[in-house]
């Protein structure tokens, strides 16, 4: 497949779209895990899960450095012949689907849960993808520019957070270290799983148009998702006293019900609303990794029919399977492990096996 | 293609409106304010008022009282009493009867308003010296509906700083945070609503003193919260106090407020320091004095009698073995080690500390008048 030049994305475009797929559903839970397995030292973990993932994702970088022109099924297949190359799509596919349909399915219930607890759950799955497909069927250069046009329309919620910093006792997060090091690495796997979705450079790589920018760009990418986690968790901790923010399930939401103007109350449900947008460029770029595969394992370049297939497949089971809270708990867990290995463990076995490979390569030439 | 998805999409709109959970505005009653109590028999009683949009209705306030196990219980009571159905999304005030602060781990009962991410968690929680449904009946005449009236009662007070504002998030954070003990407003209906101070409770919920309004005051500044205004009228005990009025008052308030609290352990116990720094306004003083003169001493004798007061509040409230100040905080970033030993007893901790209180006061104006 030719990455022609009309098809190419920005450097802008290529720092939102990663810096939209890492933003998901788990920054309204994410103070009160990092609060259950750090106190308030949560947020340093914050930083070596930003160092961890900046590092793994200039390694994906490093990788497709020596085949310029390869996404990661082309990469398979150069490296471990058509047949194992193909196989090894497979679990890619399965990953990138999987993560689209836990995304939806907590979108579908924070909908649920907060605005229509009665409607159907396949009603509002449906609601949620139609718009979405409009995206997924197109190229990436469109997928680009949502994720552009998104991350402008959401530098408000910045600001947002800001407001109940009046209330705030910051007196919380001393003493900084309380209990040393070791509840802080535990808070860091934690931490690593909200960073997940940078994996997606394994697919947009190619498609840059200044390749020399990508590792800046994938920093500055990881960089805004940190500061934005940072600011979050930073105000959740100096917010809720450290004993009692873990008896919320979604802090954030608690956070933003004390917002009131005169003028307007309950800020939690129109930021939630809002919020939808930030989810949809969480989403879409795992289904454009998942339906590029599916294309590249078929052989056929076709995303509007691979998207509206892996989307009624979402919308069929969500209507079969009527998914939980807990079971939806279970599959983020599940998917962060995969995501563990696939984002941070794979990169670094592939780059050793790029670098034995060349290595052979150029003795066997020689 | 493009058209049909198109037409799919419009049609998809049919199902958007009739969203299964649609409610009409005509047929909700919003609860403006809850009362929880305990009758005579020590059964739970929840009342609830809301206002009438009718013009036929004389009366434009609905009250109802209901016997009930929970909160959210309650509702299918008051939903099979009145037309509407119930909302508790605009409740401004939880009012809550003596009788059951007279009982520990009460907070529990208020799940529902947590839990439910329908209610809203900005209702201000007051205590009320009697009972919640005589309250809740009384209407009087030169005044807007109850709950409106309270809650003015209530903000306006806050903003003088006679009384606390905690709202249910900030009650969440008092009851689940090891350093302090939860405080709250607190009404007493004596012929007509009077806010009396502010309600202090141990970490079980039960009630232990009531702080009047200048002691509100002092608890405000203690907690470092030195929003509003906080006007101050005191007798200075040095100046001649003769005559049927008394003449050694004067009145004054802050421009500025700077609150250092530092926290130390030594000799097995835990000391504070706390400097207080104003700046003030005089707004009245009824003896002679020259300021311009001699306003070092003025200065010194109203710290005096700031300190004075602040330290006899203290002692109350050590001997209740509570802490509303949040001082347990300072313990907790300053003194770790010493303060994880003592966490889960921390108004007993407290009692023992050591509270040092210097006031530091600057005469910044003297009003227009010498």
């Amino acid at each position: 497949m030719k990455k022609d030049a009309q098809n190419g994305i920005t450097f802008m475009q290529y720092i939102f779209i990663i810096h939209g797929s890492q933003v998901g559903t788990g920054v309204f839970s994410l103070p009160r895990i990092l609060a259950d397995k750090a106190g308030t030292d949560g947020w340093i973990s914050l930083f070596l899960g930003w160092g961890l993932s900046v590092i793994a994702s200039i390694l994906i970088v490093l990788i497709f450095r020596k085949y310029p022109n390869d996404t990661l099924p082309e990469l398979m297949i150069r490296l471990f012949g058509k047949i194992v190359g193909k196989i090894l799509i497979l679990p890619v596919i399965f990953y990138f689907a999987f993560f689209v349909w836990t995304i939806l399915t907590s979108a579908m219930l924070f909908i649920k849960q907060w605005f229509l607890p009665m409607t159907p759950d396949y009603v509002v799955m449906f609601l949620l993808i139609a718009p979405g497909y409009l995206v997924a069927s197109r190229s990436l250069r469109i997928l680009g520019r949502y994720c552009e046009l998104v991350f402008y329309m959401m530098i408000l919620m910045f600001f947002l957070f800001l407001f109940p910093l009046g209330d705030s006792h910051w007196v919380h997060l001393l003493p900084i270290m309380k209990e040393g090091w070791l509840p802080i690495f535990h808070g860091v796997f934690s931490a690593i799983y909200s960073f997940l979705g940078f994996e997606i450079v394994f697919f947009i790589y190619p498609y840059l148009q200044k390749r020399s920018l990508a590792i800046r760009g994938v920093i500055i990418a990881n960089t805004l998702t940190l500061l934005f986690y940072l600011e979050v968790t930073l105000i959740c901790f100096a917010f809720f006293s450290p004993d009692g923010i873990t008896e919320y399930n979604q802090p954030v939401f608690n956070l933003l019900k004390v917002i009131d103007f005169n003028f307007l109350e309950r800020i939690d449900m129109l930021f939630l609303a809002l919020y939808l947008f930030e989810l949809s460029t969480a989403w879409l770029p795992f289904t454009f990794g998942a339906i590029f595969s599916l294309g590249f394992l078929f052989g056929t370049k076709n995303p509007a029919r691979y998207a509206s297939l892996l989307f009624l497949l979402i919308v069929v089971l969500s209507f079969f399977l009527h998914p939980s809270w807990n079971q939806n708990d279970q599959w983020i867990i599940f998917s962060g492990q995969a995501g563990l290995w696939f984002a941070y463990v794979f990169p670094a076995i592939l780059y050793l096996y790029v670098l034995i490979y060349n290595r052979l390569r150029r003795s066997e030439s020689l | 293609m493009k058209r049909a998805y198109l037409i799919c999409l419009l049609l998809s709109l049919c199902a958007l409106p009739g969203c299964v959970d649609q409610t009409y505005i005509e047929d909700i009653s919003l609860s403006l304010l809850l009362g929880m109590d305990l009758d005579e028999k020590n059964r739970l009683v929840i009342s609830s008022t809301s206002p009438v949009f009718s013009k036929e209705a004389k009366e434009k306030e609905e009250n109802t009282i209901v016997h009930a196990v929970s909160l959210r219980q309650s509702r299918e009571e008051f939903d099979s009493m009145i037309t509407t159905l119930t909302s508790r999304g605009k409740v401004q005030l939880l009012l809550i009867g003596k009788r059951i602060l007279e009982h520990p781990d009460w907070f529990k009962l208020l799940d529902a308003l947590y839990r439910d991410g329908k209610n809203t968690t900005m209702s201000r929680v007051v205590l009320v010296d009697g009972s919640v449904a005589d309250l809740i009946k009384f209407k009087p005449k030169d005044k807007p509906i109850l709950p409106l009236y309270l809650l003015k009662l209530i903000d306006t007070a806050h903003d003088q700083n006679i009384t606390v504002k905690t709202s249910l998030q900030e009650l969440h954070r008092q009851f689940t945070e090891k350093g302090m003990s939860p405080s709250f407003a607190e009404l007493k209906k004596d012929g007509q609503i009077k806010v009396k101070g502010t309600a202090l409770l141990d970490r079980s919920g039960k009630y232990k003193m009531t702080l009047n309004a200048d002691q509100t005051k002092l608890l405000r500044i203690l907690q470092n919260e030195t929003r509003g205004v906080f006007p101050f009228t005191i007798h200075l005990h040095e100046q001649p106090n003769k005559g049927f009025f008394q003449e050694n008052i004067t009145s004054f308030y802050p421009n500025f407020i700077k609150v250092k609290i530092k926290a130390d352990y030594k000799n097995g116990g835990f000391v504070f320091d706390i400097k207080i720094k104003m700046g003030i306004s005089m707004t009245e003083r009824i003896f002679n004095y020259n300021v311009r003169k001699q306003a070092p001493e003025l200065e010194k004798q109203i710290q005096e009698e700031l300190q004075n007061q602040i330290r006899q509040m203290l002692e109350k409230v050590q001997a209740a073995k509570i802490d509303p100040f949040g001082l347990g905080l300072y313990a907790r970033a300053y003194e770790y080690s010493h303060w994880k030993k003592v966490q889960d007893a921390w108004g007993v901790a407290f009692s023992d500390a050591t509270v040092n209180v210097k006031v530091k006061v600057r005469i910044r104006a003297m009003g227009s008048t010498t």
